[in-house]
């Protein structure tokens, strides 16, 4: 549409709706961060004020009184790192060979693993914690992490781009002696890194941010609890308005790492959505 | 190479699939071993249609994720367009800026998101009714009347994903030829006509992929739910995945859960089948 002008006025009136529209877009968060820094007062007051009179971070003190956040970050970091590591070693093997190699059923074994992407967790999600116990893991972070280490999305990713890393430079690889392991990582991934940038932080947002599968598994082992399972202790611990304060302060915690993340490194995030394949 | 990622998607996915599959024919509690299963035909299946509690209690959630799916995908889609349109446009600045707010919120822990609309929505303490006020209406019951309380977790599930299929028609947009919108012009086409013979059309793949995902993606709405209705009040925001989850794990019923879980995959095909069906007729015509 950018043949076609329009008025000054649907200029005005456009730009007006794009603030609008990023305002109400923003609230919520604005509002979470608010609040965290209300007095317990400030957060029960009727109607509710918006700016804290006295910004102040005893509600994050009261956090780490309540739960073990320094523990729970850190559990969410060892879930959501290990994951990530996990999808990008088993993705990149996985998206070589489905670009690269030719072996009967191929496209069907490449279906089968791409419709996985399609199901829903709640599907397999009884069996698999019957699985996961009988394998010992129950209420462990190796239990919350090992059935997550092979992603289809993840195969899907590598395959598109390494189809376009050129045979060429693999061949020259093999004629120097190179083992098929070697070439993967060490002259396909270098190629591909921002592919390879963009399935990271997808994986460590999505792992960061997971619930279902890590609330089942961990069965109330709350030492093991990331950040997200956290909070629901936050808000049970004393529930209605007098805990805003307190949920709002954890909940500001847990969105912080994925939305720093975003805020520097969205370009990878939009272009890889952009040029993965979902095209008009 | 394939061997990584073959076996941890096959122990992990498709043999709980298939489990599960098994499962819903059998008697069985999930805190025994799968050996213990006892056969029991179809029985967990009639249960989910007879007229007992066990069967009521599912159909109310089916539908009530139904509803919730499908108000989701209707708001979502078109408005996801809208904002396309807004983020993509060159003609005032604000656009870029609108896409990574938008983003952003996807990018938050749903957890985080129930969180801060339970307080949103609260209908003392919360702003949403004081500013419901400023603009001459009266106070809504929110999360707390069984009448508003799914419709109000549509509005959270719209805020949080929002930006990720606005994104989505952004792509889709680039996509297509500048040339088009000129021979359109040059026709005599207006703003409305070219979006509507241009356009829309060039984003029918587009918005096809949007509605398949969006379709899958709520379905499986969960921590609202566990969190901070617990399914009420009055089962009115009781949802498959709560339910399944409640029923096969909790109460370790793990053949019905299973059976619930079959039903609510085969309903999903269902739905996206219905959704390429419904491509194909407005493509044809």
């Amino acid at each position: 549409m950018s043949a076609q002008r329009v008025s000054g006025i649907g200029r005005s009136a456009m730009v007006l709706l794009i603030i609008v529209l990023a305002v109400v877009a923003a609230f919520p968060l604005v509002w979470m961060v608010l609040s965290s820094l209300k007095t317990p007062q400030e957060s029960m007051q009727v109607p509710p004020v918006w700016l804290p009179a006295d910004p102040n971070l005893d509600a994050y003190g009261e956090v780490y009184g309540v739960i073990d956040a320094g523990r729970s970050m850190l559990n969410s970091a060892i879930i959501a790192v290990s994951a990530t590591l996990g999808i990008l070693v088993t993705s990149l093997m996985a998206g070589y060979a489905f670009a690269k190699y030719r072996f009967p059923f191929r496209n069907l074994v490449f279906a089968l693993l791409i419709s996985t992407m399609f199901l829903p967790p709640i599907v397999t999600l009884i069996p698999l914690y019957r699985m996961v116990s009988e394998m010992g893991l129950a209420g462990t972070l190796l239990g919350v992490v090992l059935p997550q280490l092979g992603n289809a999305f993840g195969i899907f990713l590598m395959r598109q781009f390494i189809a376009g890393v050129p045979d060429d430079l693999i061949d020259a690889a093999r004629v120097d002696g190179a083992s098929e392991l070697r070439i993967v990582f060490t002259v396909v991934a270098p190629v591909i890194v921002p592919a390879i940038a963009a399935l990271a932080l997808f994986a460590f947002t999505f792992h960061w941010n997971t619930y279902l599968w890590p609330l089942t598994v961990l069965q109330g082992n709350t030492d093991n609890y990331p950040i997200v399972l956290s909070l629901g202790r936050l808000l049970s611990y004393n529930r209605g308005a007098m805990n805003t304060g307190l949920v709002m302060a954890g909940a500001t915690l847990a969105v912080l790492p994925p939305l720093v993340l975003f805020v520097f490194l969205q370009k990878f995030f939009v272009d890889s959505m952009v040029g993965s394949g979902v095209k008009g | 190479m394939l061997g990584p990622a073959v076996l941890l998607i096959g122990i992990f996915i498709l043999v709980p699939m298939v489990l599960t599959v098994w499962l819903s024919f059998h008697d069985w509690s999930s805190q025994t071993g799968f050996n213990a299963a006892r056969f029991v035909g179809l029985r967990n299946y009639e249960d989910l249609f007879a007229p007992i509690s066990v069967g009521r209690d599912f159909r109310r959630a089916f539908v009530n994720t139904a509803i919730y799916t499908g108000l989701s995908v209707i708001i979502m889609i078109p408005l996801s367009v809208l904002l396309g349109l807004l983020v993509h446009q060159r003609e005032v600045r604000g656009g870029q800026f609108l896409r990574t707010v938008l983003f952003a919120t996807y990018m938050v822990p749903m957890i985080a998101v129930a969180l801060v609309w339970s307080k949103l929505y609260s209908p003392t303490e919360g702003p949403l009714n004081q500013i419901l006020g400023w603009l001459g209406l009266g106070p809504q019951p929110w999360l707390s009347s069984p009448d508003t309380a799914l419709y109000s977790l549509v509005v959270l599930n719209i805020w949080q994903q929002i930006g990720y299929f606005t994104v989505l028609t952004v792509a889709g947009l680039t996509q297509i030829p500048a040339s088009l919108y000129e021979a359109a012009r040059i026709d005599g086409a207006n703003r409305i006509q070219s979006f509507f013979g241009v356009t829309l059309p060039l984003l029918r793949r587009t918005l096809l992929f949007s509605s398949v995902v969006a379709v899958i993606n709520a379905v499986q709405v969960f921590e609202p739910v566990v969190l901070i209705t617990q399914g009420g009040p009055a089962g009115s925001t009781n949802v498959l995945t709560y339910h399944i989850r409640r029923v096969g794990i909790e109460r370790a019923q793990g053949g019905m859960g299973s059976a619930m879980a079959v039903a609510m995959m085969l309903a999903l095909i269902v739905a996206v089948v219905a959704i390429f069906a419904f491509n194909r007729r407005g493509e044809e015509q």
